[in-house]
């Protein structure tokens, strides 16, 4: 059997494997690229405590980690659309985290997502 | 009828119903909200009075605390200025005597915001105070709202403003409409509007707000007790910036 017919009879398996590798090598480069920059300079990003004396923000560190915008856009809906202003607003996030460049950015630059919030809001 | 057509009718049926009930509470209620239909009319409804009588010559105490009170962008180039409220000559001609008059404009909060109608993504809409307010996080600035206005009140951003005079408040970045809020922040903790607080210092008290829909308030008194103007009221879009001496 040629070369050319091995490549023929298994034609549907190596589209099957070309479709994967496709579609796992976004998935594995960042993998492979934070599991790289881990090792060699130990960059994850850090936030820095501004206000130690305080230890629970409004819900727990895991929830705002990953739904901190879910809780602004409630309290933007409440003020811009209803005109609830409450005690709950950007400006009190300000007590605690003091700084835009200590606190957002970390995290925001290390996965390079640029929020809209600071061309108009104030934060120092 | 046999099998295949019973299910081509059957299913065309349940398309055409489902697809026109979206279509059509997706049309009136876009419609509703933006012409304040079904709303209570027991709540507040914030309007205005401006007595242009006791409006003083050059005084431009309203025009600077609306400025400073919301960032509103001052960059010196007048293609690029934007003015919540402005301060116009307005001629008129009776018989062969044109009179002068100096004319506060700003966004008359329509009941019926032509504005908010044509808002493609409903960014602006009529509060339910009757306040008429863009949510700038939501605006694409298609600047069809500009067109709409009969009052030329809207402005748009075509650059980032830089002067911050108020950090409490946002300022708006370039790409969005804008027009005055009646300084709802300010409403909505008990507070007057910048400009009636202005008015007020200087000691003119030309500009005043106030719930419409009370009989007792200052500015329903003074509606029933003068012959005040609204502008353009033949449009039928129910302006509640009310003008006495105009």
């Amino acid at each position: 059997m040629s070369f050319k017919n091995v490549i023929q009879s298994r034609m549907s398996l190596i589209a099957v494997l070309i479709a994967v590798l496709i579609i796992v090598y976004p998935l594995g480069y960042s993998v492979a690229d934070y599991i790289s920059a881990g090792n060699a300079a130990g960059e994850k990003p850090f936030l820095e405590r501004t206000a130690p004396e305080i230890t629970q923000c409004v819900e727990d560190t895991i929830y705002m980690r990953y739904h901190h915008w879910e809780l602004l856009h409630a309290i933007r809906e409440d003020v811009v659309r209803y005109g609830k202003r409450s005690e709950v607003s950007l400006n009190n996030c300000r007590s605690c985290h003091t700084s835009r460049e200590k606190f957002c950015n970390k995290c925001h630059d290390a996965v390079s997502m640029k929020p809209d919030c600071f061309g108009c809001h104030y934060y120092p | 009828m046999d099998r295949r057509d019973f299910m081509k009718l059957a299913g065309g049926t349940i398309l055409v119903i489902s697809s026109g009930t979206y279509a059509f509470q997706f049309l009136t209620g876009s419609i509703r909200s933006a012409t304040g239909e079904g709303i209570d009319p027991n709540a507040v409804r914030w309007g205005m009075v401006i007595d242009l009588t006791k409006c003083q010559e050059g005084c431009t105490a309203c025009l600077d605390a609306c400025r400073q009170e919301n960032n509103v962008a001052l960059h010196g180039d007048p293609k690029l200025d934007v003015h919540w409220i402005r301060k116009v000559k307005a001629e008129s001609m009776i018989g062969n005597e044109v009179q002068e008059k100096s004319i506060l404009l700003l966004c008359n909060h329509c009941d019926k915001p032509p504005c908010a109608q044509v808002c493609p993504v409903q960014a602006t809409y009529r509060r339910h105070d009757g306040i008429v307010i863009v949510d700038h996080h939501r605006c694409i600035g298609c600047r069809y709202c500009m067109i709409a206005c009969p009052y030329n009140a809207r402005q748009f951003n075509l650059k980032d403003n830089e002067h911050w005079a108020n950090k409490e408040r946002p300022k708006r970045s370039h790409g969005v409409a804008e027009a005055c809020t009646l300084c709802a922040h300010r409403l909505d903790v008990g507070k007057p509007p910048a400009c009636v607080e202005a008015c007020q210092n200087v000691g003119a008290g030309a500009i005043m707000v106030g719930n419409l829909n009370d009989a007792n308030s200052e500015v329903s008194q003074i509606i029933s007790r003068y012959a005040t103007k609204r502008l353009r009221e033949e449009l039928g879009t129910e302006p509640k910036v009310h003008y006495v001496g105009l």
